[in-house]
């Protein structure tokens, strides 16, 4: 798969598709659908799954599609010789508050065309799931965490969906999201206890504290076991390692001391 | 010469006589290793102050300890996020005692202005801290005076009182102050009411002259 990218990458930029295009690119007032090769393509192809398309900044062409088909057109974006977006530039959402819908946001460039094109998917509030976008481009894998991180949208059949900015044990939401208040939800002296409580161990799987150890079988070869279960323990809520279940309830503060797990401060 | 030593016996072996605080005190200020904690745009004020121009070594602080083992003196120069907070604890439960702690810069000190949801407000929150250096950051002046003021309380300080350097291994790992201090001491104040929607204040706008302030 590599190797054949590799090779047809190379094969377009022999025949300076880039060039082509050139200098005549309409922009500002005067860009519209037909200024994006891609975009009438994906017209074509796709039709009303396409749902709506702006120029942003002059020449930024921004297409808006619905989570159900978003990951069949990112995938056609990726491998079809005339688009052949092979570069994930960016992967992140935007909470415009107001319960509207989020928006999960794709940065695509074209290493062999010379384009970009950003792509927005809506997920509503009630319902924040979109497909995973890893197997096409692997640099989603840590943009698809920090997303779901800070966001919450979840993202179906990534290989390992936890949290990568916040720690493990985090329990008060996904702190980019509008409705989070600022200093968030717990107190500042459950914050630090909190805090506090966590060990170096529990921050890495037990593959990642091994990394260049002795066991490096099955570190490398398959996406572990460990941290799969780990991810879906997370989306049920429940704390994530043995050692820091603690008998917290949100909305409780101080309660936190009188459950007597080692909040002895 | 020590303060209060004299030397008697004009010939050999001549002998000195001094209080024990003196000595232990004056060997213990003159030699401060500090383990730099520097986490933000503090520390690089805080090389600075190590590097020639200001020159830190003038008062025997020429060997920046990189490990807590061989360190006495703590310096936090940046924010330090909740992420962070238990690695700075535990650097702190690893040295060894007589120890102490300087909180460097605004944020340190009181979380500065990060009032958010991923910051320490106050490293005194996690560490007891000697000396606080205002500044956002502190010139390499701010720095060296802090260490100064810190000789100064060494200077001070009496071997025959064991609260000083008493340490309680059970509370390692543990917050340094009680719960309800940490929420009193982390209230928001100052700029950071403006995002405070139920602040109470009359006007968040700027203070343009003193005659302007509520009273």
């Amino acid at each position: 798969m590599a190797d054949k990218n590799f090779d047809e990458a190379l094969s377009g930029l022999e025949t300076g598709a880039a060039e082509e295009q050139g200098a005549e690119t309409p922009r500002g007032e005067a860009a519209d659908e037909a200024s994006h090769p891609s975009v009438p393509a994906l017209r074509a192809r796709f039709g009303d799954a396409i749902l709506h398309h702006t120029v942003f900044s002059g020449d930024e062409h921004v297409i808006y599609v619905g989570t159900e088909r978003s990951k069949e057109i990112l995938g056609w974006l990726a491998a079809d010789p005339a688009q052949r977006y092979d570069l994930l530039v960016d992967l992140t959402a935007v909470d415009y508050g107001g319960g509207r819908p989020l928006e999960v946001l794709y940065q695509l460039w074209s290493t062999t065309h010379k384009r970009q094109l950003r792509v927005k998917s809506t997920v509503v509030l009630k319902d924040l799931e979109t497909d995973s976008v890893v197997d096409i481009w692997n640099s989603a894998d840590w943009l698809e965490r920090e997303t779901f991180d800070m966001f919450g949208i979840n993202f179906r059949g990534h290989p390992d969906l936890r949290r990568i900015l916040m720690p493990d044990n985090y329990a008060e939401g996904h702190p980019l999201r509008k409705d989070f208040p600022l200093r968030g939800r717990f107190s500042r002296a459950e914050q630090t206890r909190r805090a506090l409580s966590m060990q170096v161990e529990d921050y890495y799987t037990p593959d990642e504290l091994h990394v260049g150890g002795a066991s490096s079988s099955n570190a490398t070869a398959q996406p572990n076991a460990a941290a799969t279960a780990e991810a879906a323990r997370h989306h049920e809520g429940t704390p994530s390692r043995p050692n820091n279940a603690e008998n917290w309830s949100p909305g409780t503060e101080g309660s936190a001391a009188a459950a007597g797990s080692g909040a002895t401060v | 010469m020590l303060p209060g030593s004299g030397v008697a016996g004009a010939g050999s072996p001549a002998y000195v006589t001094t209080k024990l605080d003196e000595v232990v005190n004056w060997a213990r200020r003159s030699s401060l290793w500090p383990m730099p904690f520097g986490t933000a745009c503090c520390a690089i004020e805080m090389m600075a102050s190590a590097a020639t121009k200001y020159d830190l070594a003038r008062f025997g602080m020429e060997r920046m300890s990189f490990s807590p083992r061989q360190a006495d003196l703590f310096i936090c120069a940046g924010r330090v996020s909740y992420k962070m907070a238990p690695v700075l604890r535990k650097i702190w439960d690893q040295m060894p005692q007589p120890k102490w702690a300087i909180s460097m810069g605004a944020c340190a000190s009181t979380g500065g202005v990060f009032d958010v949801y991923s910051m320490v407000q106050g490293i005194d929150t996690i560490i007891p801290v000697d000396v606080y250096i205002p500044g956002c950051p502190p010139r390499p002046e701010g720095l060296i005076y802090g260490i100064l003021m810190l000789q100064e309380k060494i200077r001070g300080e009496a071997m025959a009182d064991p609260s000083l350097r008493a340490e309680d291994p059970a509370r390692g790992g543990k917050p340094n102050l009680p719960p309800d201090v940490i929420n009193q001491i982390a209230l928001p104040y100052g700029n950071s009411t403006h995002q405070n929607r139920v602040s109470g204040l009359v006007s968040t706008s700027a203070i343009a002259r003193p005659s302007d302030r509520q009273p």
